[in-house]
């Protein structure tokens, strides 16, 4: 058992200094503002950081193969405005729009980015950027620009109703969570995604299936994005044309906040779950404290800069030769 | 007592004429990375001008880390640099290149999309006017320096059309534009072939004739007898032995390399393999096998218990032929089988279900994920046949990993480390281990010991001749003709992507290979 405990303790090296900050954060925050240990706001931080939450876990499988989402957040739009049309205009049941919406999320991430990705090797940059820009389009078109108001009981329930006692959104969150350390840690998939991020070549000759392992990874991100919109739009009671671009972007800070590295192939979803509560938590006190919200960017913006820097000097050796020879390199092209 | 430090004749006006103080004087360099010491008293001493200075050790002895000092990419703990008997301290690279020490790394470092005159100025570009680049100006000056090298190269060319010897001449260049007295080649001949050697070594000898000293770094013995005059050999972080090379023969560099006495008898001397008769039925056969533009008609054979060597040139087809083997590479044509059963390679994947095993030239790029463990890369190309959401634990993959890690006497503190902090012949040997571990009955493999020194060079060997006792069929490719002789019992030698002889290892020299490789098959 301890050997087990002492292996957790060891996989948290990379997000230890923005596991610190949470800490910090959260003993300031509980010391300065008498509200801020209340239940009902600790399950207002976590509601409010839900759908950052899922898309989060899911990011960071892209990032570990070596990519980023851009097109998370329209996809969260437009899978919300499906769901809004869906419950609205057809007699479908809303459980079947919510599978519906899943799904369609895990099709948009595995054929779409996945595909051209994985299967073309194209840039994930450009692909996500081109899929972001015309599901921005479509949802502007199809929702023809208006809020569609919903107020099914099914979908409500996930967004706001109660489970014993806690908010459905946190319980899904905590299985989302355990699901993605399963996955990541437990599996052969999870294993290949650090393989094919560490280097795609030798996976390859290694026999992994490189194509399906990022599939799978835009697959997951995909889903994620489906079950966040059903979140999104239940917590809401509607669905919004509004495309949270912003949303993918902060998922990638989350996730490098948490020691995944953009560059692919190390890191991990307890990281994810320590940089996504960082924003939470300065979303949250801040408000409380009554200090303009904005100012969360701008902290969380110098934190990330100052994590990854930070890693990388109290960092291990090969990461720090790493460091070395690109200077190097950089130095040398210049001299 | 400061007087007796002149010893007793301090006032003769002759003796009291110092000796000039060497070139550069490196004494007592230590230097650690966080617990790693790198060096603990590192000296190096280049005697004058004109020299070439020979520096060999083993990998992770500490090379990388004096010449990065040197050459001030790396700041040492403990230590001084005297240039000329003048102390020095170098804070970056650009203190050292302004003293005139330059260094040209493993790996090139050019823009290829800009001229070859363009890169040789690189940093010092001739300008003309605010801002503007002097063209004329810019092309008169790297064709003096290509002229001074005695380069037949276009300076309007693009880098990047070069090939990898003429790009590691264009970087050469660019620290002699930069008037260095003191050059440093960082393993310059590791990716060259024999004659782009030779090329190499005339350059060495020009810059020598102008009064400029070389740093030479080798693996290869043969090269530091040819050309050094004075040799450093370090081992573990320390100044093992050093002095001109008259002093030094094979036998004594490897024992100070390795640290004992006899050492040479061990890993030195690779024992012939007793001949072995293989009337078995050949596990792989080829017959007429195309790559598109590279291979053209190659038919070979391999039984099983059977090394079969694979000589060429670089760019002769070798690395392709055993790429496309691996169905790493598209075949245009071709018959193959394997274990008597028709095998047409479509991707690894499916070669290495058919029970073949790839070893890369490559090993960081291709052959390892540098970050992940030991574990993992011994056990990816088994566990990648396995259901991939099924759950995994240390225990399955236990037997098999300390199976291979005590098999292949893989150095390490435990399987849980990651491969990247292994040094070159260990990672080598983990490499190679995933096949052991997968059990692979066909191992092909490109320059199996490329990059590592001495010793773990002799271990691999002895491991791929253990392979091929308990019965496997190993294609070895390498640009080390030496090395094929000594490891393979049959010598296929490659010529513009056609397998043109093939010699049993007995008959062949390194001369006649040397002869077949280039093309000529009669005397």
């Amino acid at each position: 058992m301890s050997n087990v405990l002492g292996h957790a303790w060891a996989s948290t090296r990379r997000f230890r200094p923005a596991l610190a900050l949470v800490i910090a954060l959260f003993i300031v925050f509980a010391a300065t503002q008498s509200t801020f240990l209340g239940p009902r706001n600790l399950q207002n931080l976590l509601t409010a950081v839900a759908v950052l939450w899922i898309v989060s876990m899911g990011m960071t499988f892209v990032t570990i193969v070596g990519g980023i989402d851009l097109s998370a957040g329209a996809t969260v739009a437009f899978i919300g405005i499906f769901i809004g049309k869906m419950v609205n205009y057809t007699p479908i049941p809303s459980w079947v729009v919510i599978i519906l919406a899943i799904l369609i999320g895990i099709a948009v991430g595995c054929f779409i980015n996945g595909a051209l990705i994985g299967k073309l090797g194209m840039s994930f940059f450009v692909v996500t950027l081109a899929t972001m820009t015309a599901l921005t389009g479509t949802v502007n078109l199809w929702s023809n620009n208006t809020t569609e108001v919903i107020t099914d009981r099914a979908i409500s329930w996930i967004g706001v109703e109660r489970v014993f006692g806690m908010p459905t959104p946190i319980w899904i969150m905590i299985v989302i969570f355990l699901l993605a350390l399963f996955v990541q840690n437990r599996t052969y998939f999870g294993r290949d995604l650090y393989a094919v991020g560490g280097s795609i070549a030798a996976a390859k000759l290694s026999g992994i299936r490189v194509e399906r392992t990022v599939m799978a990874a835009y697959a997951i991100v995909g889903g994620c994005a489906g079950l966040a919109s059903v979140i999104a739009v239940g917590r809401i009671g509607a669905a919004s044309p509004q495309v949270e671009v912003d949303l993918p972007l902060q998922a990638a800070a989350a996730v490098l906040l948490g020691g995944t590295a953009l560059a692919g192939g190390s890191g991990g979803v307890g990281g994810t779950a320590v940089g996504v509560l960082f924003i939470g938590l300065l979303q949250n006190g801040l408000s409380i404290s009554g200090v303009q919200s904005y100012w969360q960017q701008v902290v969380t913006g110098v934190i990330l800069v100052a994590a990854v820097l930070g890693e990388r000097v109290t960092g291990g050796r090969v990461r720090k030769g790493r460091l070395f020879g690109e200077l190097a390199k950089q130095r040398k092209a210049g001299l | 007592m400061p007087f007796t430090r002149h010893g007793p004749d301090w006032w003769n006006p002759v003796t009291q004429m110092p000796p000039a103080p060497p070139l550069l004087e490196l004494t007592g360099i230590a230097k650690r990375y966080g617990g790693v010491r790198a060096l603990k008293r590192g000296t190096l001493v280049i005697s004058a001008p004109g020299v070439v200075h020979g520096l060999i050790g083993e990998n992770g002895s500490g090379k990388s880390t004096i010449l990065g000092i040197m050459s001030g990419q790396v700041r040492p703990d403990e230590g001084s640099i005297r240039l000329n008997g003048e102390a020095m301290q170098f804070v970056k690279p650009l203190d050292a290149i302004g003293h005139g020490i330059a260094m040209v790394s493993q790996e090139t470092a050019l823009a290829p999309d800009l001229s070859v005159a363009e890169n040789i100025l690189l940093g010092h570009r001739a300008e003309r006017g605010p801002g503007g680049i002097d063209w004329p100006a810019t092309r008169r000056k790297a064709a003096e320096v290509l002229a001074r090298l005695d380069l037949d190269i276009d300076p309007e060319q693009l880098a990047g059309t070069l090939s990898p010897d003429r790009q590691q001449m264009i970087e050469i260049a660019r620290a002699i534009s930069m008037d260095a007295r003191i050059l440093i080649l960082d393993e310059p001949t590791s990716s060259l072939t024999d004659d782009q050697v030779r090329v190499l070594f005339k350059t060495i000898a020009v810059l020598k004739a102008q009064g400029v000293s070389v740093v030479f770094v080798s693996h290869r013995l043969a090269e530091m007898f040819e050309i050094v005059d004075e040799l450093t050999v370090l081992r573990d972080g320390e100044t093992a032995a050093s002095g001109p090379m008259s002093e030094f023969d094979v036998q004594r560099i490897v024992d100070e390399m390795v640290g004992r006495a006899g050492a040479w008898e061990e890993v030195g001397v690779p024992e012939r393999r007793a001949r072995v008769s293989h009337n078995a039925a050949p596990v792989l056969e080829v017959s007429e096998l195309n790559v598109e533009g590279i291979v053209r008609d190659a038919s070979l054979t391999v039984a099983p218990g059977e090394i079969v060597g694979v000589a060429g040139l670089v760019g002769s087809g070798r690395r392709e032929l055993l790429e496309a083997l691996f169905g790493a590479r598209s075949v245009s044509s071709g018959e193959l089988a394997l274990q008597g059963k028709p095998y047409t390679p479509s991707n690894p994947r499916s070669a290495i279900a058919r029970g073949m095993g790839y070893l890369p030239p490559d090993r960081k790029l291709r052959g390892l994920v540098l970050g992940r463990s030991i574990r993992d890369n011994l056990t990816m190309s088994v566990t990648a046949f396995l259901p991939r959401l099924r759950s995994h634990s240390r225990a399955q993959t236990e037997d098999v990993v300390q199976r291979v890690m005590s098999g292949m006497r893989v150095r390490a503190e435990s399987p849980e480390v990651a491969v990247g902090t292994l040094s070159g012949g260990n990672q080598q040997k983990v490499a190679l281990g995933k096949w052991l571990a997968a059990g692979s009955t066909v191992l092909l493999l490109d320059e199996p010991t490329r990059g590592v020194d001495v010793a773990a060079k002799a271990e691999i060997h002895s491991l791929l001749r253990e392979a091929a006792e308990s019965n496997a069929a190993l294609l070895v490719s390498s640009s080390e003709n030496e090395e094929l002789i000594a490891l393979c019992d049959r010598i296929l030698v490659m010529f513009r992507g056609a397998i043109i002889a093939s010699v049993p290892s007995a008959d062949a020299s390194e001369a006649l290979l040397s002869r077949y490789t280039g093309g000529h098959l009669s005397e």
